[in-house]
C-alpha cells in the first residue's frame, strides 16, 4: 500500500527512506510510460479508426461539407477534452477513495451550493457558445454566398430504389433527365431541389455537404458546390452518395454517384444529351426488343413526357401487380458509370446480367417486381434478343 | 350483479400458479414484470446477433434485406417497449413500496391489470413471426413507408396495435405509481425526503402518462389509414408524413428520458450506499431530473434536423437540446461528488453504478455533438447516431439496471448473487460493450448509413464491423455468465435482511419481505432513514441485527388475490388480436372487458375466509 501511487495525502509528502524511494520512482516512471503508451495506442486507434475513403465525412470537397466538418473538428475536440477531464476525476475518485480495511466511516458531506452553482454555470456557458456558434453555421449555410458564379439548379426525386435527376436548364435552355449519376461542373454552386414521389428518402453526398431529406409533397432546397482546389485528382471525378433513410426493401442499395466536371466537359455532356443513337443493324433488333418490352416505364429518346411519367406514377400507387412504374431515363446510358443505382460497374457483362435477373444484382427492384417481362423470375427474352438489347442500349450516347 | 359476481369467490391462496396468476402483490408482479421482460431481452439480444452476423462481413447474404429489416425493427421496439421499460417497471413495483413504507401499490388489482395486458401485448407482438408478417419499418415506422402500397403485410399492423395494448399497460401503471407515490408515503418522508429513485419514478411516470396519449393518437391514426381507408399519413391524398414524425418523436424524446431516468434513480441509491456517504446535492439531482422531464419537451425536432423544417426551427432546437445537456452535467457532477471522499466499496452492484457513468458520459457527449444541427446533418441516420444511442441506452439504462438487479437481488429473494462471478460479468459486459458500439462512432463518421442490411467491401468499413460483431460474443458471454449467476442462487445461502448496510428503507424488513412488507408503518427519520436508525442505536450502545418481527400475516389487513386483472386483460389483448384477424374476435374480447370491469368493481372487498 505505501507504495502505491495512489497513497494518502500526507504520506507521499514524507522523505521516504533511500531503499523505498527507488522502486516507487520506477513504478511510476513505470506508469507513465503505461500511459504514454496508451495515449500513443488511442492516437493510433483514432487514426485508424478516421478513414477517408468515398462515404467518409473526415473530407471535405466543397465549402458546405466544409464548414460542417470544422464545427464537427471543434466539437470533437472539446468532447474528447471534456471527456478526458471527466472520466479523469471519476477514475482518480474511484482509486484515491477506495474502501481501506478498517478505515472510519468518511465525513458525510451533503453538498455545496456554490460549486453546485459554478458547475452549472461553466458548462450553460460551453453549450450557449456551441449552440450560438451552431446557429450561425446554420444560416450562413442557407444560401451560396454573395459573389458566387450563377448556381444550376438541379430536381433531384426519389424514388423506390433510384434517383432521379433533372436539368431544367443545363445550358442554353437545355432540358436533361437523367438517373442515379448526377454531372455537376466543378466551382460552381449547384441549388438542387428535393422530393420523393414515394416514400421518405434522404439525399446525402459526404465529400460534398450533409443529407437533406426527400419528402412527398415537400419541396426541399439545399445547395452545394465542388471545389476544384480541394479536389486533388484529374476531372472528372466521381463522388459516392447514397440514400441515408430507410426506404424499404432496397434501401441499401440505393446509391448514386456525382460526377464533378469542368465547365466545358459538362457543356459538351449536356450539349450532346439526346443525340439521336447510330443505329446498326445488330442495334435495330435491340431497339424493336426495347420498344415492346421496356418502354412502359423507360424513357430513351430525351426527357420524359410528364404525363406519361404521371401515369406511371399512379400505376404504382394504385396498381396490382403487373404496372408501369416510374423508372430510370435510360437516355445517356452508354455514358453512364454504374448500373442499378449505384451498385455495379456498367459494362456487357453486368447489364446481360441484371438483364437476365435484376434480383441477382438488387434484391427487391421493382423491375423484376412489376415488368411482365420478369413475371416468371428471370427475363422472358432469348439471350439473342438481350444481346441485342445490350447493344442497343450500350450504343446508344 | 352482486349476485353474479359473489358466486366467483376471490381466490384467497398465495400457493402454487394460481397465487401467482391472481397475486396483486408488488413482488410478485415486479418478479413477473422482471422475468417477462428478461425473456425478451434475449430474444431482442438474438436479433442484435443475426443483425450483427450479417454486418460481419461485406456483401454478405447470410439474412435477406427484408428479414434484415425486421430485426433490426424487433429489436428496437423490443428492447425500448419490452425490456428497458418494464424492467424499470419491475423495479418501480419492487422498490417503491418498499422504499416509501408502503404497504403495497395504491391500486394492487390495476396493478396486476398493468402486467397482464403488457404480457399479452408483448406475446401479440411477437405473434407477427408465427404469421411470418413482422414488422420492417423501424421501430419509428416513418410514414409513408408504413402505408399501402409500400407495406402490404400486415407487420405494421401488428406493431401498431400490439403498442396500443401495451401503451394502455403503461399508461395504467404510471397513473398507479404517481398516486403511490404521492399518497402512500409514511409519517416522516416529505417530497425532499424521498430517495431519488423514487423521484425519478414519478417523474418518469408523470411522463409516461402525458407522452403516450401522443403516440396512441399516432398509433390510431395509423391504424385507421392502414384498415379503415383514412389518410392522416398518405401525401397522395393531402395527407402529410411529417406530421408523423413530429408525433412520433414529441411522444419519442420524452420516451428516451423515460427509459433513462429510473436508471439514474437506481444509480443515484448504489452510490452513496457503497461510498459510505450521502448523495451529494440531493435538491440538485432531484431538480436536475425535473428540469430534465420538463425540457425534454422541447427538444423533440432534433430528432428531425434533415426533414428540412428549415434554419429556423432547427435553430431552436439545436440551443434546447444543447441546454438540456447542462441538467444532466449536473447528474454527473453530483455522482462524482458523492464518490469524492468517500469510502468506495466495489462491490458488482457499485461496479455497474460506476460503469454507468462513466459509459454514459460518452453517450452524453455525443448527444451534445447531434445537437449541432449543422454537423448532425453529416451523422443523422449514421452508425455515429447507432454508437450514440447504445452509450445511452445499453451503458447507461442496462448498466443501470444490472446495478439495481446485483443490488436489490438479496432484498427481494434473500440470496446473495455471486460476487465473483458478478464481476466476471461486468468485464464482460463493459469490456463487450465497448467493443461492439466503440467502433460504430468511427464507422459512422466514415459514412456508413443505419439500417442498410450489406454494405460494399470499397468503403472499408468490414473491419470495425467485425470488431462490433465480436464485440458482441464477449456481450453474449457476459450475458450467460449473468443467467448462470442468477441460476446458482438457488443453492446459496441466505443472506441477512441489510446485506450492504444500506440507507433505505426497505433494509429495515426481512429479506425475502413478508406479504406485508411492514408490520408497523415506520416512522421516517431522514433522507437516509436507515443510516440514522443505526446510528442512533450505535450511539445509544446498541447495533441493529435483526430485521423488523416478523407476525401472523392473517393479522393485517393485506388486498385478496383476484381474478379479474387477468381476465380483463385477456379481453384487452383480444380486442387487438381481432383486429389483426378477424373483428369478431374484437368484439367477444370487448365483451369480456365489460364482464371484467362489472365483475372487478362488484367483486367483494375481501376473501370469504378473511375476517379483518
Amino acid at each position: 500500500m505505501g507504495l502505491s501511487p495512489f497513497r494518502r495525502e500526507g504520506s507521499s509528502s514524507q522523505p521516504s527512506a533511500t531503499n523505498s524511494s527507488e522502486p516507487t520512482g520506477r513504478r511510476s516512471s513505470l506508469k507513465n510510460r503505461t500511459v504514454l503508451f496508451g495515449l500513443m495506442a488511442a492516437l493510433f486507434l483514432f487514426a485508424v479508426g478516421c478513414s477517408k475513403n468515398g462515404m467518409s465525412t473526415w473530407e471535405a470537397f466543397g465549402p458546405v461539407a466544409q464548414k460542417q466538418l470544422d464545427l464537427f473538428n471543434v466539437l470533437l475536440w472539446t468532447m474528447v477534452i471534456v471527456f478526458f477531464l471527466i472520466e479523469g476525476v471519476l477514475v482518480y475518485a474511484m482509486i484515491r477513495y477506495r474502501k481501506r480495511p478498517g478505515q472510519a466511516r468518511p465525513p458525510q458531506i451533503h453538498g455545496n451550493t456554490s460549486l453546485e452553482i459554478v458547475l452549472t454555470i461553466i458548462p450553460t456557458i460551453l453549450v450557449l457558445a456551441l449552440g450560438i456558434w451552431s446557429v450561425f453555421t446554420l444560416f450562413e449555410l442557407e444560401e451560396p454566398p454573395e459573389g458566387s458564379p450563377e448556381p444550376l439548379q438541379v430536381n433531384v426525386t426519389g424514388h423506390q430504389w433510384w434517383f432521379e435527376f433533372e436539368y431544367p436548364d443545363a445550358g442554353n435552355g437545355k432540358h436533361i433527365i437523367t438517373a442515379n449519376e448526377m454531372r455537376i461542373p466543378v466551382d460552381r454552386p449547384i441549388v438542387l431541389n428535393l422530393e420523393s414521389d414515394d416514400v421518405i428518402h434522404s439525399f446525402w453526398v459526404p465529400k460534398l455537404a450533409g443529407k437533406l431529406d426527400m419528402v412527398p409533397t415537400h419541396v426541399n432546397t439545399m445547395w452545394f458546390q465542388a471545389d476544384s482546389d480541394k479536389i486533388d485528382e484529374d476531372l472528372p471525378v466521381s463522388l459516392f452518395g447514397q440514400c441515408a433513410e430507410l426506404c424499404g426493401l432496397a434501401h441499401a442499395l440505393m446509391r448514386f454517384r456525382v460526377t464533378v466536371m469542368e465547365q466545358d466537359q459538362f457543356d459538351s455532356w449536356a450539349a450532346d444529351y439526346g443525340a439521336p443513337p447510330t443505329v446498326t443493324d445488330k442495334a435495330k433488333k435491340g431497339q424493336q426488343v426495347f420498344a415492346a418490352n421496356c418502354t412502359l416505364c423507360h424513357t430513351i429518346d430525351g426527357p420524359d413526357d410528364p404525363a406519361l411519367s404521371a401515369s406511371r406514377l399512379t400505376g404504382f400507387l394504385t396498381g396490382g401487380d403487373i404496372t408501369p412504374v416510374p423508372a430510370p431515363n435510360l437516355t445517356d446510358l452508354r455514358s453512364r458509370q454504374t448500373l442499378a443505382a449505384g451498385i455495379v460497374d456498367l459494362s456487357e457483362t453486368t447489364l446481360r446480367e441484371w438483364l437476365h435477373d435484376p434480383n441477382d444484382i438488387k434484391p427487391g427492384n421493382l423491375m423484376s417486381d412489376r415488368a411482365v417481362l420478369y413475371q416468371n423470375g428471370t427475363a422472358s427474352l432469348s439471350d439473342e434478343e438481350i444481346d441485342a438489347l445490350i447493344g442497343y442500349l450500350l450504343d446508344l450516347r | 350483479m352482486a349476485s353474479i359476481t359473489s358466486v366467483i369467490p376471490r381466490p384467497t391462496s398465495y400457493a402454487g400458479i394460481w397465487g401467482w396468476i391472481t397475486t396483486v402483490d408488488h413482488k410478485r408482479i415486479g418478479v413477473l414484470y422482471g422475468l417477462t421482460a428478461f425473456v425478451f431481452l434475449l430474444i431482442a439480444g438474438l436479433e442484435a446477433g443475426v443483425i450483427r452476423m450479417q454486418l460481419a462481413s461485406a456483401d454478405n447474404d447470410f439474412i435477406s434485406a427484408g428479414r434484415f429489416n425486421q430485426m433490426f425493427t424487433m429489436h428496437a421496439t423490443t428492447m425500448v417497449f419490452m425490456v428497458i421499460m418494464p424492467l424499470s417497471v419491475s423495479f418501480f413495483n419492487i422498490v417503491i413500496p418498499l422504499a416509501i413504507g408502503a404497504r403495497d401499490v395504491a391500486f394492487p388489482r390495476l396493478n396486476a391489470l398493468s402486467f397482464w395486458i403488457f404480457l399479452f401485448g408483448g406475446i401479440l407482438m411477437h405473434m407477427s413471426f408465427i404469421v411470418d408478417q413482422v414488422p420492417d419499418a423501424g421501430w419509428f415506422s416513418y410514414a409513408n413507408l408504413t402505408e399501402k402500397p409500400f407495406s402490404v403485410n400486415r407487420g405494421l399492423d401488428f406493431w401498431a396495435i400490439s403498442l396500443l395494448v401495451m401503451g394502455t399497460s403503461s399508461v395504467a401503471g404510471a397513473l398507479n405509481f404517481i398516486v403511490t407515490i404521492l399518497n402512500l408515503r409514511a409519517p416522516g418522508m416529505s417530497m425532499m425526503r424521498m430517495p431519488v429513485f423514487v423521484w425519478m419514478t414519478l417523474i418518469t411516470s408523470i411522463l409516461l402518462v402525458l407522452a403516450f396519449p401522443v403516440i396512441t393518437v399516432g398509433l390510431i391514426e395509423l391504424v385507421m389509414d392502414r384498415n379503415f381507408g383514412t389518410h392522416f399519413f398518405i401525401p397522395a391524398e393531402g395527407g402529410d408524413p411529417v406530421l408523423w414524425q413530429h408525433l412520433f418523436w414529441v411522444f419519442g424524446h420524452p420516451e428516451v428520458y423515460i427509459l433513462i431516468l429510473p436508471p439514474m434513480g437506481i444509480v443515484s441509491e448504489i452510490l452513496p450506499t457503497f461510498s459510505r456517504k450521502p448523495l451529494f446535492g440531493y435538491p440538485f439531482i432531484v431538480f436536475s431530473g425535473i428540469v430534465i422531464g420538463i425540457m425534454g419537451w422541447a427538444v423533440w425536432s432534433h430528432h428531425m434536423f434533415t426533414v428540412g423544417l428549415g434554419p429556423v426551427a432547427n435553430s431552436v432546437f439545436t440551443i434546447t437540446t444543447m441546454l438540456i445537456a447542462v441538467p444532466t452535467g449536473v447528474k454527473i457532477f453530483n455522482w462524482i461528488g458523492t464518490l469524492w471522499r468517500g469510502s468506495i466499496e466495489f462491490t458488482t452492484a457499485m461496479m455497474f453504478a460506476l460503469g454507468f457513468v462513466a459509459l454514459f458520459i460518452v453517450g452524453g457527449l455525443s448527444g451534445v455533438s447531434h445537437a449541432v444541427s449543422p454537423s448532425d446533418f453529416q451523422q443523422q441516420d449514421t452508425y455515429y447516431i447507432v454508437a450514440h444511442i447504445h452509450y445511452v441506452l445499453f451503458g447507461g439504462s442496462m448498466f443501470g439496471i444490472f446495478a439495481g438487479v446485483y443490488y436489490w437481488f438479496p432484498k427481494i429473494t434473500g440470496k446473495m448473487l455471486d460476487e465473483t462471478l458478478g464481476k466476471i460479468n461486468f468485464w464482460l459486459i463493459f469490456i463487450g460493450m465497448n467493443l461492439t458500439f466503440f467502433p460504430m462512432h468511427f464507422l459512422g463518421l466514415n459514412g456508413m448509413p443505419r439500417r442498410i442490411y450489406t454494405y460494399s467491401a470499397e468503403f472499408g468499413w468490414e473491419n470495425l464491423n467485425q470488431l462490433a460483431s465480436a464485440g458482441y460474443v464477449v456481450l453474449f458471454i457476459g450475458m450467460l455468465v449473468f443467467m448462470y449467476n442468477m441460476w446458482q442462487t438457488r443453492n446459496s445461502r441466505r443472506v441477512s435482511h441489510d446485506p450492504w448496510d444500506a440507507p433505505g428503507v426497505e433494509w429495515t424488513i426481512s429479506s425475502p419481505p413478508p406479504p406485508y412488507n411492514f408490520a408497523e408503518i415506520p416512522q421516517i427519520l431522514g433522507r437516509d432513514h436507515y443510516w440514522i436508525v443505526k446510528e442512533n442505536a450505535e450511539a445509544a450502545g446498541t447495533r441493529i441485527m435483526e430485521p423488523e418481527a416478523l407476525v401472523d400475516p392473517s393479522s393485517i389487513h393485506m388486498p385478496s388475490p383476484s381474478y379479474w386483472p387477468i381476465f380483463t386483460a385477456v379481453g384487452v389483448a383480444l380486442i387487438g388480436g381481432g383486429l389483426l384477424s378477424h373483428y369478431a374476435i374484437s368484439f367477444v374480447g370487448g365483451v369480456i372487458v365489460i364482464m371484467g370491469v362489472i365483475g372487478w368493481g362488484n367483486e367483494p372487498a375481501a376473501a370469504p375466509s378473511d375476517h379483518h
